[in-house]
């Protein structure tokens, strides 16, 4: 990549304000896929407020910035979380919440759980732990605002540009592909 | 010692009067308010219905499978509760592995084909009756029942998901990043996982 | 007629005021909210950062017409229908559009943006959006009849459907129509609080039920467009009530003050308040409210 585009100077005023407010706005879907859901609701009320940091939960994907991935996948639930972040508008990130998305955690010799998230979705940010706690999450939430006004939470540029890949191993391992190409 | 016969005097009395009806039934009391028995496969439908008519056990709590493998059994447990009694009942039954069929108890407990559903999914054992037996909580699954003994889950695992990176081989290299930062020699335990 | 030129700069300028003041409004209705729920909460300007941030998304999504078309008649009608409020008292540059039965053609035109939102929402094809959208146009028809009694009783007892008029009978504080027209101040402000979508009136929107009703399918730039229409008819709707109840604002300071005082009474109802479900909402609107309007209406015919 150039480095210059990551240089301060080099960029155009509208980028500067694009992505300081894509850094203060993080609009999160959390999945609840697993135990991590738990820690969400302390992260988001009175006792560590995230809203501090312009963080707040979404509803629906098409609205949300972020996914929140909380826990292990099944390949059944990776389907749909697939659907979910393809519904999602660019740019969007993921962050990987719990040692499950990193390598399978506790569920590593599963039958029915993918043990690296990886693989199937570009992960921004690993948040490890099991659980972690408010704070990690909350740091996590720092550092991916970090990486957005520095330029390198491209995870989305990543997938776009190598569609092909990850699809080829999302078909690996969900057998039944029955879902459109196109997800808008 | 005295006390305790007269805690589990209804258990024993209720132990008893199952003994006289099924002569081959083990009955045992495990402690207050919770019995055992232990049938043979082709009386289960028949005792569940004098249990639940005659005895008012009318809630079914759960159905749950044992794989025992070295003597080649499937063992089904039915757990019931009798509110009347407020007592527990835990009914069991062998039936071979090589031949994993069974008959329904929907006609008895219409939520029981929901746990046949899971049992015939998780463990491959047809109950015949039950023509609900698709797809449940595993989906598009083609290898063997998962939850039998004699199906390596590690293996499949290793076989069909990604890791990212040996997990012993990952705790490796925080261990040396950390030595090399504090500048102290590797301890002995930890040399013999070292990648040199 | 002649046509001032100054009113063309302020056509432009009253909905800039307006987004400004709606988004400072809505950034402050949640800091206020944090310290209610004893959290710090974000900036005033977390609002103008989420906006910004909206409009800068790259946005993919189709599902037909009317979804493009909705939130584009949502700005519409909320543009629409705050250029026909006097803004400011007296003002030739804040006027606007207003004339002779203004008031009976705002009574409409509030409607169209939330009609045009239902259109664009059933488009998606998202039950929980066609669920929000009916929950919606139901709770309406509730506060629509205590609201549109209490204007009425306001109109015949001004002798007036126009808004400068009608600001113009409540010269002074204690002319104000609160103090005239007591019962149907107090129709036209229950009926406010519905017309804000704060608790307990917020059934169409629950987010964690309904995954937040209409909007629910749209993102990026279409829900910048809807948050920049909501925050101009929040405005909108401030003005014309403290223009009909409150003696409307002879200078921006006054505004300011009254319409924030406003907002926070639908605010702090709001935050003390559970949900009403949508038929109890009604139930509410048609039974208290309505008694009083009608009540107001027979008082200001009775008097003549």
């Amino acid at each position: 990549m150039n480095p210059n585009i990551n240089d301060k100077d080099s960029r155009k005023i509208v980028d500067i304000i694009q992505s300081y407010a894509q850094k203060h706005s993080l609009w999160v879907l959390a999945y609840g896929t697993g135990c991590g859901a738990i820690e969400i609701p302390p992260t988001m009320t009175s006792r560590y407020d995230a809203e501090r940091f312009g963080i707040t939960g979404r509803p629906t994907p098409r609205m949300a910035d972020v996914l929140l991935i909380t826990g292990y996948l099944a390949t059944k639930t990776l389907k749909r979380v697939i659907r979910s972040y393809e519904q999602m508008q660019s740019p969007k990130y993921v962050i990987g919440f719990g040692s499950c998305t990193i390598n399978g955690g506790m569920y590593w010799d599963s039958y029915n759980t993918i043990k690296s998230l990886d693989h199937y979705l570009p992960v921004d940010v690993y948040i490890n732990g099991c659980m972690p706690r408010p704070e990690a999450v909350i740091s996590g939430f720092v550092k991916l605002q970090e990486m957005i006004s520095n330029g390198t939470a491209n995870g989305w540029e990543k997938y776009r540009d190598n569609l092909d890949l990850y699809r080829s191993q999302q078909k690996e391992v969900i057998k039944n592909w029955q879902m459109p190409d196109y997800n808008w | 010692m005295n006390d305790i016969k007269q805690e589990l005097l209804a258990e024993q009395t209720f132990a008893d009067q199952i003994q006289k009806t099924f002569k081959t039934a083990g009955v045992r009391v495990i402690r207050k308010r919770r019995i055992e028995v232990v049938m043979r496969a082709d009386l289960i439908p028949p005792y569940l219905t004098h249990a639940k008519n005659q005895h008012n056990f009318e809630h079914l709590s759960h159905i749950s499978c044992v794989d025992w493998l070295e003597e080649g059994h499937f063992e089904l447990v039915y757990i019931l509760w009798s509110y009347t009694m407020e007592m527990q009942l835990i009914v069991k039954c062998r039936i071979p592995r090589h031949t994993p069929q069974f008959t329904s108890i929907q006609n008895i407990w219409e939520h029981a084909g929901t746990y046949e559903r899971e049992i015939h999914e998780m463990y491959g054992i047809t109950f015949a009756g039950n023509d609900n037996l698709g797809d449940f909580l595993l989906e598009d699954w083609e290898g063997p029942p998962p939850m039998r003994r004699d199906f390596d889950t590690v293996k499949y695992s290793e076989e069909n998901f990604k890791d990212r990176m040996d997990a012993r081989q990952d705790a490796q290299n925080v261990r040396e990043t950390i030595t090399k930062r504090s500048g102290e020699d590797m301890p002995d335990f930890a040399k013999p996982y070292s990648l040199r | 007629m002649s046509f001032d030129w100054i009113k063309l700069l302020g056509f432009i300028v009253t909905p800039l005021i307006a987004s400004a003041v709606g988004f400072t409004y809505m950034g402050l209705s949640r800091k206020i909210t944090a310290r209610v729920q004893n959290r710090i909460g974000p900036g005033i300007s977390q609002s103008f950062i989420d906006v910004v941030k909206l409009y800068s998304k790259k946005t993919a999504i189709n599902h037909g017409l009317m979804q493009h078309m909705g939130p584009v008649f949502a700005i519409t009608a909320s543009i629409t229908t705050l250029l026909f409020l006097p803004v400011i008292k007296d003002s030739i540059f804040f006027a606007n559009f207003s004339f002779r039965g203004d008031l009976i053609f705002l009574i409409y035109i509030m409607v169209f943006g939330q009609l045009g939102m239902a259109l664009g929402a059933g488009q998606t094809g998202n039950p929980n959006s066609a669920i929000g959208v009916s929950r919606g146009l139901s709770q309406m028809v509730g506060f629509k009849v205590p609201y549109v009694m209490a204007l009425v009783a306001i109109m015949i007892h001004a002798k007036s459907t126009n808004l400068q008029e009608i600001i113009a009978v409540q010269d002074g504080f204690r002319n104000w129509m609160v103090f005239q027209m007591p019962l149907a101040s107090l129709a036209g402000l229950l009926a406010y609080l519905g017309y804000m979508g704060y608790a307990p009136f917020d059934v169409p929107f629950a987010p964690a039920e309904l995954a937040s009703g209409p909007p629910s399918e749209f993102g990026g730039k279409y829900l910048a467009l809807m948050m920049t229409s909501r925050s101009i008819f929040t405005f909108a709707k401030l003005v014309l009530f403290v223009d009909v109840f409150f003696g409307g604002a002879s200078n921006f300071i006054e505004l300011l003050i009254k319409t924030f005082l406003l907002y926070l009474f639908a605010l702090f109802v709001g935050l003390v308040n559970p949900r009403f479900r949508t038929e109890q909402s009604i139930q509410f609107w048609w039974k208290w409210p309505t008694a009083i309007g009608a009540l107001a209406l027979l008082l200001v015919a009775w008097k003549g």
